[in-house]
């Protein structure tokens, strides 16, 4: 961490007025589409939408657009990190989100594509589907909440 | 009573008060209004992509229209209600906000985008799915409904970039409660 606690003037997202809050609206717009994305598969889990569909159609429906949001997303949030490394690092809101998005990836990869690309029981597919809604839900709390402690 | 004058009445009524002062229940609404934008701003994103013939191929635009319409109506609504209740509570940093009055625009132009397309597209998504691509007129109406949910997005980000303009100490209007309330909205932003 201690490489990382450079001199947050130097850095040119600080010395302009545009730059940060163009990374922060790419930031927003794609987590958008990438939580976006895995609710569609999370709802049609939960038997909300999506009915006339099978989760399995959904998920290789939206896979794609899911895996480029999770990829912009993380590097536009990785760039505006940069932007005063040390702050983030001691803020817990932060680390809850860094944890639970690795989690949210990992059980997104597995768990979650295995039981929605099967055919799941309607109890496992609710709380397959429920858990992951709200775990990535808590990472938008989290992002948020990081402003005000 | 001016306009100006019935937000400052609405920001202070009890209910409006307590939501700006709680340390917690502010944040929390702020919040649900950004997980309503990630979870409903996602299908009409993934519809637009329909319409435009390069997501969700494998399902019909009739399904995807119809399908998640109650979806986005309750979302909409749990949108909308976060936000009446941020900015009623905090008129100081939206009445003049020259982004939130463009983010109010872009929210009537999405009003005037339904009611243009509601009969070639929305309501005709049967015969939509009848033509072996999409027509004309829907990819419009996609690329147009991209736009401003994107610029509403964006527009409702830069509204915490806006500095109100400062309040004039030895006006009559400006009580040193007010002034600090004023101090309070910009520092927790």
């Amino acid at each position: 961490m201690l490489q990382l606690s450079f001199d947050p003037s130097a850095n040119p997202l600080n010395n302009n007025e545009w730059s940060f809050p163009f990374f922060e609206c790419i930031h927003i717009a794609t987590f958008a589409m990438s939580v976006g994305t895995i609710a569609i598969v999370d709802f049609r889990l939960l038997g909300i939408a999506m009915g006339r569909q099978t989760a399995a159609q959904l998920l290789k429906a939206t896979w794609i657009w899911t895996l480029v949001g999770l990829v912009i997303v993380i590097t536009s949030g990785m760039v505006i990190f940069t932007t005063d490394p040390l702050r983030y690092y001691y803020n817990s809101a932060f680390r809850y989100k860094c944890i639970a998005l690795l989690c949210a990836v990992i059980y997104n990869y597995t768990i979650h594509r295995k039981v929605a690309s099967s055919e799941p029981s309607p109890l496992v597919a609710k709380l397959v589907g429920g858990f992951s809604l709200l775990l990535w839900i808590s990472i938008v709390f989290a992002g948020l909440f990081y402003a005000f402690t | 009573m001016s306009l100006a004058d019935l937000c400052l009445a609405i920001r202070d009524t009890e209910f409006f008060t307590a939501i700006r002062e709680s340390s917690l229940v502010y944040p929390i609404i702020m919040s649900i209004h950004l997980s309503s934008i990630a979870v409903f701003g996602g299908l009409i994103l993934m519809t637009d992509l329909r319409l435009l013939g390069w997501a969700m191929t494998n399902v019909s635009i009739a399904d995807m229209i119809r399908q998640t319409r109650l979806l986005k109506r309750v979302g909409f609504l749990v949108m909308v209600t976060c936000g009446i209740l941020l900015a009623g509570s905090k008129p100081d940093a939206y009445y003049l906000n020259p982004y939130f009055q463009l983010k109010l625009t872009l929210l009537a132009l999405v009003g005037v985008h339904a009611l243009v397309f509601h009969r070639s597209v929305y309501g005709n998504s049967a015969q939509l799915d009848r033509q072996p691509a999409p027509p004309a007129v829907a990819k419009v109406a996609a690329c147009v409904s991209l736009a401003l949910w994107l610029g509403i997005v964006c527009a409702g980000r830069l509204i915490a970039y806006f500095e109100p303009p400062k309040p004039h100490v030895a006006s009559a209007q400006s009580s040193p409660a007010d002034i600090f309330q004023r101090v309070k909205a910009r520092t927790r932003r």
